[in-house]
Parts: structure tokens; sequence; C-alpha cells
């Protein structure tokens, strides 16, 4: 491609050093009615380091989505900044701005969605690299027969239009464009979701070749557990636009520290015989409130199997339990979440 | 009101027929076969699927989209329109032939005998009717109550699928209910006519995970208490394993696999089971390579003539190119594979 030494350099970013920072990030979005406001991301903090992938896990209505966009500037902060390689691209000229934002992408769920009808594949993978000014005509051709052939898409496709791909096929064509612009980060949100279990596998295998071959970063927004811990280095679990829980993949499947973890973890139904299932089912009760008037104190108490009298008046601190393993429970130690009371425990 | 809250659903006796073994099953799906017709003429969808259900039994049929589940859920109420679909084969439903039977007849086993709930309970539900009214209507029309009882036999149904305050939720409109309570509401509309049978479509893809669990445990324990035998047709595996004490896989149309849940788990006979089951990212290492099934369904009007799966198997050998039966490995395990006895197929356990 055109600027190789230039997306070497960029591959090289320094390992471990935050590419990205989320520093006491808030999203509101005012009702239809206008009357309330939607607190879709509701005090976050975190970082994500370069070349790693960040799993995002949350059921609907817990802000990851919104979380994803504001990540890659779609949406601006309420309150609070996020930093990309310690710049705000909130505070960038407008010119410096369209320079920077190439680095840092997104990949929607719904492929159909994401590209023009109306336009050749070939056409929708060059159009981000028309839109950043790179090249010539013959060159960005070029670079999108590379990029689709990167992506495992025969040439003949090029001049194909969406309804003539399958979905596994049009969730590479919107990989292809993504990397026409040789970000550094990619925002993947519930990009296989919407793919058959057979065609999912190719998919995220895609991800992680193409993660080994340009050093890229990703943040891995989905619902899917089993997805999240297959490709994750780290996971974040959210629940009502705030983290309930952060640290290494292993850590957090194996050995949650929250009890919102623990419910979630257990909730995943297992492919296994009868005869190999041991753990009891946390079975939690009811659905996750309205982001319009979130619980007091912690938000996960209305259905927290654990909740004590304290859990109502006190926001629980984003607390450190091991290295690198953050949980906000006022229960939780370094051994894990707190044990449920035996009235509340509900096992209907 | 209270006496109405807390009475069973219906009259239910756990030593009813439904729910004692008889030698004949519930539901008998013999040689099923439905074509779309098209202006290129028809479209073969189903080919010659054969199945039972038991009476009280769990059922699940999986496969990916395109297979087939959905159409072979709405063949057996006949549900799909007369004028652009053919079906041909026998639907026997306690002997009784639901294939030829008179749309009049066909309506009273609709709701009654066979219930059915789908993915998206809010466009299953009218907008415009409280839940309570939409209840109370299955009900009314297979019974000769009036609204008085239909209105307490509709609170019943709603408290017993877990609705806290049913006769506050009666009374509201289905936007003014979650997604899970939604999914409910279907679940307590499609039992209130305590019917043989319950197809479920997907019921729980739209829902949250901590959401789905709820609904899987109670779509099992009503199942358990009221003898209701469930065909649940899911992509999902997982789902399966939870719910259900059969497996039927589908591809292409066609039946391919047909086994208990835990045999097929441990032990595959098709290689597309064992393909969909090795896909799971949860039954591999992490960050390891996952396997996948390579190419996709081939579409209705370009299937391979020999075995449907063989173009995307690796297994493949030359008798792959005549058009495989189902062959059985013992009385309660099938699969639609020449190689059955001689290939050995990974499943979920290594």
């Amino acid at each position: 491609m055109a600027a190789d030494p230039k997306s070497a350099v960029r591959a090289q970013a320094e390992p471990g050093a935050p590419i990205m920072s989320v520093r006491d990030l808030r999203i509101l979005f005012p009702t239809r009615d206008g009357r309330d406001t939607v607190k879709a991301v509701d005090g976050v903090d975190f970082d994500v380091r370069a070349g790693e992938t960040l799993g995002i896990i949350g059921e609907s209505g817990s802000g990851k989505t919104t979380l994803g966009r504001a990540m890659v500037s779609l949406i601006a902060p309420t309150e609070g900044e996020i930093l990309h390689s310690g710049q705000n691209p909130a505070k960038m000229g407008r010119e410096q701005f369209r320079k920077h934002r190439r680095d840092y992408q997104i990949v929607f769920q719904d492929p159909n969605a994401a590209l023009n009808p109306r336009m050749t594949i070939l056409d929708s993978v060059i159009e981000p690299a028309e839109i950043a000014k790179e090249g010539d005509d013959t060159s960005r051709r070029k670079d999108g027969f590379a990029a689709l052939s990167r992506v495992g898409l025969p040439r003949e496709l090029a001049d194909r239009y969406p309804h003539q791909l399958s979905g596994g096929q049009k969730q590479r064509v919107n990989i292809a464009r993504v990397l026409m612009l040789r970000p550094k980060v990619i925002v993947c949100d519930e990009v296989v979701a919407a793919l058959d279990v057979s065609i999912r596998g190719d998919i995220l295998n895609l991800f992680a070749d193409l993660q080994r071959e340009f050093g890229l970063t990703y943040v891995f927004i989905t619902h899917d557990i089993s997805v999240v811990s297959h490709i994750s280095d780290r996971i974040a679990v959210t629940y009502l636009g705030k983290l309930m829980e952060l640290g290494a993949a292993e850590n957090v499947i194996e050995r949650p520290l929250h009890p919102y973890t623990q419910a979630l973890l257990s909730a995943e139904p297992i492919p296994l015989p009868s005869s190999m299932r041991t753990e009891r089912r946390i079975v939690l009760e009811g659905e996750i409130p309205s982001p319009v008037a979130p619980p007091s104190g912690c938000r996960f108490r209305t259905r927290c199997p654990s909740v004590q009298a304290i859990c109502a008046k006190d926001v629980p601190s984003w607390r450190e339990l091991k290295p690198g393993h953050w949980a906000a429970c006022h229960f939780s130690t370094l051994d894990g979440p707190p044990p449920a009371n035996a009235d509340l425990n509900h096992t209907k | 009101m209270a006496d109405a809250a807390e009475a069973p659903m219906g009259q239910l006796d756990p030593t009813d027929t439904r729910s004692s073994p008889t030698s004949a099953p519930l539901l008998d799906v013999r040689g099923l076969s439905l074509g779309f017709k098209t202006a290129e003429g028809e479209l073969s969808v189903i080919r010659d699927i054969s199945f039972s259900v038991a009476a009280g039994e769990r059922v699940g049929i999986v496969g990916e989209s395109g297979c087939g589940k959905t159409v072979t859920g709405l063949s057996l109420l006949r549900l799909l329109p007369e004028q652009s679909s053919r079906l041909t084969g026998q639907i026997l439903f306690e002997g009784r032939d639901l294939a030829t039977l008179s749309a009049r007849k066909m309506r009273a086993v609709r709701g009654r005998e066979i219930a059915m709930i789908f993915q998206e309970p809010m466009s299953a539900l009218d907008p415009v009717f409280t839940v309570g009214e939409q209840i109370s209507e299955t009900y009314r029309a297979h019974f000769p109550v009036d609204r008085k009882e239909a209105r307490d036999r509709a609170i019943a149904a709603l408290a017993d699928v877990g609705i806290p305050a049913p006769e506050r939720r009666y009374d509201e409109y289905p936007h003014q209910l979650s997604g899970g309570m939604r999914q409910r509401v279907m679940i307590a509309m499609a039992l209130i006519c305590e019917p043989k049978l319950l197809i479920a479509d997907e019921p729980t893809t739209a829902l949250d995970v901590t959401v789905q669990s709820q609904v899987i445990d109670l779509l099992r324990t009503l199942s358990e208490r009221t003898g209701t035998a469930l065909l649940f047709i899911t992509h999902d595996l997982g789902v399966v394993a939870e719910a259900c004490t059969r497996m039927i896989t589908m591809y292409a149309g066609e039946v391919v696999e047909d086994a208990p849940v835990d045999d097929v788990l441990i032990k595959p006979r098709h290689p597309y089971t064992s393909g969909l089951l090795r896909s799971l990212p949860s039954l591999s290492a992490r960050r390891s390579v996952l396997p996948s099934i390579p190419g996709r369904v081939p579409s209705p009007n370009a299937m391979p003539a020999g075995c449907r799966f063989q173009p995307r198997c690796s297994y493949a050998i030359e008798t792959c190119d005549v058009r495989q039966i189902m062959i059985g490995l013992d009385a309660s395990h099938r699969a639609r594979c020449c190689r059955i006895r001689e290939i050995s197929l990974p499943g979920a356990v290594n």
C-alpha cells in the first residue's frame, strides 16, 4: 500500500501505553419529549492499551454501543473526555481532526446497513480513501483490490453490488473498507452478531490475523460472552452506563469479582451434556432498569442476589482488588463476589 | 380475584393422558415436503422430513439460517399461504393428519391443541389491545365462557408465567411491557388453552442473556408441570442443551440428524452437526483459531444432487454423490450420512 513506512511506525506504537483513555465519561441524551435525560454512559474510566483486544460486554441498554461510538468521535461526550494517544480529538481543528480520525475506525453490526446498495463493492471499499484524499484513482483501485484480497474476497466480487453478497462476505467488505485507512484502532460493534455460527468463526479468525499483521488495537463490543472471552485480552463488563468489572479476560471469565459478572456468566447457555453441568445457575430477577431513572446507589442492586442496605445509599467505588482487576461492588473481595443472600437467591 | 390468581392454570391433572407414556407419538411427521411456487417453477424448501415428538417431550430443531427450521414450524400449523406454497406428506397429530384437515377444523387445532410463539413478541402482539384482552380472546375462541371467567383465566395465566401484579398487567398495552415481559405474555397466551404441543420459534433470540435464562427456565418448568410437549426451534445449540432432551439438526431443507441431546453433544454422527458444535467459540481454547465450516448453505434452486452437505464436508467420498437416507445407529440416534459407522466425529466434549 501507498504509505508503508508510516503504517510501520503506527504499528510499532509503544506496547502497553494507552492508545485511548476514557476519562470520567458521561453521555446524556434528552428523551424524545425532552422532559427527561437518558444516562447512556454515566461515569466511565478506563484505558485501552496499544495492540490489545479489549472486550466490552453488556446487555442491551448498558450503554456499550454509545460508548463505542464516542470512542471514535461519532458522539460527543457530555462530560469527561476521550484521549487518543494523549490527544483530545474534540479540541482539534477541522483539518487536523479529519486527518486524525482515520486512525480510529469502527465496524458496525449490520453489514447490510453499512454498505450503500447503489455502489459497487470496490467503490464502497475505496470511498474512505477518497474522503481522506489519498492517492489517485489508479492507486486507490490498486489498494482497494489489495484490501479485498486481504479479507479473503475474490477479485470478481469487486464489480458486484451488496445484495449479491452473503452476510459474511458483506462483513468482510466492511473490514476491507476500514483497512484502506490503515487505522490504529478498530472499534467492532457486534460485528458477528448477525452472522451464522459457521461463518462467525471465519470472521473472528480474520480479525485475529489482521491484528497480528497490522498491530491493530481492537475494542470489541458484544453481548455474546463466548465471543468476547474467545478474542479478548481484557474484558470490561458494563451495566446501565457504568463499568461493573474490568480485568484480564481469563480472570474475569474464570474468577469474576462482581456479582453481575458472575450472574451473566452463569446465564450463558452452554452446549454441554447434562452430566457435565455442575454449576447452579444464578437466575437474576427482572430486567435491566431504564437508563432514564437508574437505581440509586449501586445500579445493579435491584437485581443483585447479594444486595444489602448500603447498596441503595452509596455508589460503590471503582476498586482495584487485584493488580489490573477492578470491580464496583461494596462487598467484593479479592476472593470473589459476596455470597448470595439466602432469601433473595431466586431460583424459580 | 385472589382465588383466581392462585388457581393453577386450567384444570391440569398430572395423570392426564398427555403426560402418560403412550406407544404412539403425539406428533408424527412423515415425509413432509414444502415447495414455494415461483415464476420459475416450484422451489423445494423442505424435502421429505420425518420426525416425531412424544407427549411431554422437549425437542430442539437446530440449524443455520436458510436450513428450513422456521418453515417447518409454520408448516406444522399450516400457517403458510396455500396459494403460493405446496405441502405434501403427513402431519399426524394424535393420529389425525393435519395436512388434510379442513380449514375450519385446522382453526380449532391452532391455539387449542398446538400453540406457537415467535422470536419477536412485539410484532406478535396487537398494539391497540391490552395484553389481557388478547389473552382472554384466545381462551374465548376455544371455550364457551363469559368475559368475566375469561378475564380470571387470563390473570391466572399471567401469574403462571411469573408476571408480577397480573391484575394490573392485564389492563396494560404491549408497549408498556419490557421485551422479557412481552415474551411471557406470549407464553401465557399460548398455554392458556392447555395445548398438547407448543412450537417455539427462536423465543429467546431477541432477549438479553439474563432474561433468556429466565424464559428457558419458565418454558422447561411449565412443560414439565403441564405435560405440554415443546418443539424448540433455535440456532443456539446452548439453548437446546439447556431446554431439550432431543435434538434434530436440519440442513438445506432436510433432517440430517436426530438424537438425544446428551448423545449428540458427546458424539455427533453427522459432519454438519459436528461442524456446528466445533465452531462455537465457547468450546475452543481462548485466542485459538476457530474451526469453521467452509462454504455456505446452498440456495434452494442450486441443491447438490447427492448429499446436500457434500460440497462443504471434509469427510465426503464417492458414495456421497448419491442421495443420502437416514440411517439408524440405534433406536434413538439417526443421521443422514452413509459414513455414520466408519467415521468418528468430534463433539462438544473432547
